[in-house]
């Protein structure tokens, strides 16, 4: 299996509920247990409940900065954007990852970002990924992604570079619908030449998989995010 | 059509839509604001209108009037909001309109906190505005159930002719769940010619319909409260619902439990089974009418010792329970809020603690 190419400042953003925050911590862990020196920042200003903020202690346990408001905000119900994550941006970790709020709402935090992404931007070090689930709603055709492409690169005033797909119905997926998904994502690779930087499938699911149908790199994923009646997994 | 990946809100807007409302009218509120935002992305798709009031106090009233028109209308809040429309609830309950009204609860009192919690039990069930009045309460454990009890809940609320309340703790709202949405429980309005003022060359009807809730003569007042009564004390034989969960073995506890709870319950519960304790469980699907005779039944086998309402909330439920249980075997609370959701290692240690 070929490896995950990232480095550099990786923005994550896709429709509402398509996975961002899950894609996100695990690209982290995987990252960081490659050897990379990762950092993730929580940009999710729109999701009240399930942010990357959850996951911050095993994130930490695995080496990886987790650049968070402070605590003592760590439950408002309002915009918080802290100074740390230009920071970050402008003296970058091999990896900074930055976990973006859905939809173009979502997006918007990054024009805040600007003048530090731009200058990122100039050294060739930004990377923004659209985040793909066709089981969610909207974004069931190419039509559909492109339409929350369209409004993200808007938003954010920044180009999406790389497509994931992240396909899945929790623990009711099958192995087909990964290929869905992967090809939904190819579809809208050939229709806009931006390229799938990788696929995502539980790591339970991976042994069932025909990797050689990938052109692109697997991230195995673990359940990070976890319901309060079932532990992480 | 095929499983989908949805958020509660996301998937009680639909089912909403699949239940032929296609009036929604309402206000944001964290742990909500999703029901809005879909709606307001899927209404103008089929006809539909999303109307967002100045607040949720005018969002009640808004309801008040399509409902009248009979026609299928929703609101969707969180608690407080809930608090703001409870006026327009018992005027729309007087006045017998059918209205669906769904609670994504959060913590309080107060403005609270935006995490879960299901501390609207009494709120939802005992009143909230004022008046003698009920709503039929549904409270669902996950986005399936969610979607089937909002599409049910429009026929319901007509049948009864008054408002319906879906209550779904935060979780229930924000969490993600495979769903499927099912042709066979959209049913068309009956009846509304009855009542709705829909216009005198609209309908077969010679009878003017007049929808108030100003009763002055005291007598007449009264025999219009004996009508509500008599359907409350109708959903009580026609309209509840509940799960039992281990119930057919020897058990030594029983435990009530409902929502997002309940699934904390039953992991905890089958995890004590593989330790050879055995725990039942009743999960009110329906909160109003309550299922007190499953609650006394299962509370009355012989190896129960004792009954426990575990709830998001700091005892609310516990008097319904106990209310069923009638003194056959003590009831006690065990509970969280404020956001957080006890563990099923929490409970298992509490349910352990009482035997």
């Amino acid at each position: 299996m070929s490896e995950i190419e990232l480095e550099g400042v990786v923005v994550i953003t896709g429709n509402y509920g398509s996975g961002k925050t899950e894609t996100a911590v695990n690209l982290a862990l995987n990252r960081s247990e490659a050897g990379l020196d990762v950092s993730i920042a929580d940009l999710d200003l729109v999701n009240p409940y399930f942010r990357t903020r959850e996951a911050r202690e095993n994130l930490e346990k695995h080496g990886v900065k987790v650049i968070l408001p402070h605590d003592r905000y760590m439950f408002a119900d309002l915009p918080i954007l802290v100074p740390a994550v230009a920071g970050a941006i402008r003296h970058p970790s091999d990896l900074v990852i930055l976990d973006a709020g859905g939809d173009d709402a979502g997006a918007t935090v990054l024009a805040a970002l600007g003048d530090a992404l731009g200058e990122a931007r100039a050294l060739g070090r930004v990377n923004m990924i659209q985040v793909i689930n066709p089981f969610r709603p909207f974004t069931d055709t190419v039509e559909g992604c492109l339409k929350i492409l369209g409004e993200i690169e808007t938003a954010s005033k920044l180009k999406v570079t790389g497509l994931v797909s992240n396909s899945h119905l929790m623990e009711h997926t099958s192995a087909h619908d990964i290929y869905r998904g992967y090809e939904l994502a190819e579809a809208i690779s050939r229709r806009t030449g931006i390229k799938i930087e990788f696929v995502t499938a539980h790591i339970g699911l991976i042994p069932k998989l025909d990797i050689s149908r990938f052109n692109c790199p697997v991230l195995p994923i673990q359940r990070e995010l976890a319901f309060p009646w079932n532990p992480r997994k | 059509m095929a499983k989908v990946l949805m958020k509660g809100n996301e998937a009680i807007g639909e089912a909403a839509i699949r239940a032929g409302c296609l009036n929604y009218f309402a206000y944001p509120i964290t742990p909500q604001s999703e029901v809005a935002e879909y709606l307001a992305k899927r209404l103008p798709e089929v006809n539909g209108v999303f109307l967002q009031g100045e607040s949720e106090v005018a969002v009640g009233y808004m309801i008040f009037g399509a409902a009248a028109c009979g026609e299928r209308v929703m609101t969707t809040s969180s608690s407080p909001g809930v608090s703001l429309m409870s006026e327009a609830i018992s005027y729309i309950a007087g006045a017998r309109c059918p209205a669906v009204f769904v609670n994504i609860v959060r913590g309080g009192p107060g403005l609270g906190g935006i995490l879960p919690s299901q501390g609207d039990y009494f709120q939802a069930t005992k009143g909230g505005g004022h008046g003698d009045y009920h709503m039929l309460v549904m409270a669902p454990d996950g986005v399936q159930e969610a979607v089937e009890m909002t599409m049910r809940a429009f026929p319901l609320a007509e049948k009864y002719r008054g408002p319906v309340m879906i209550m779904g703790d935060g979780l229930i709202g924000q969490m993600m769940e495979p769903v499927e949405f099912p042709d066979n429980l959209y049913t068309p309005p009956t009846n509304k010619d009855e009542w709705a003022t829909t216009g005198m060359d609209r309908r077969n009807s010679r009878k003017k319909n007049i929808v108030k809730s100003l009763y002055l003569d005291p007598a007449i007042l009264n025999s219009h409260n004996m009508l509500l009564k008599s359907q409350y004390d109708q959903m009580k034989r026609e309209e509840v619902r509940f799960e039992p969960y281990n119930i057919d073995g020897e058990y030594k506890a029983l435990v009530v439990s409902y929502g997002t709870m309940s699934r904390v319950c039953k992991t905890a519960i089958d995890n004590m089974k593989t330790e050879g304790f055995e725990v039942a469980m009743i999960r009110p699907q329906t909160l109003f009418p309550f299922p007190e005779k499953a609650i006394h039944e299962a509370a009355a086998k012989e190896s129960c010792q004792c009954v426990v309402s575990i709830e998001m909330s700091m005892g609310q439920m516990v008097e319904d329970v106990d209310r069923s249980v009638k003194g056959q075997k003590p009831v006690t609370w065990f509970g969280q809020c404020g956001g957080e959701v006890p563990t099923p290692e929490a409970v298992m240690e509490h349910v352990r603690s009482l035997v």
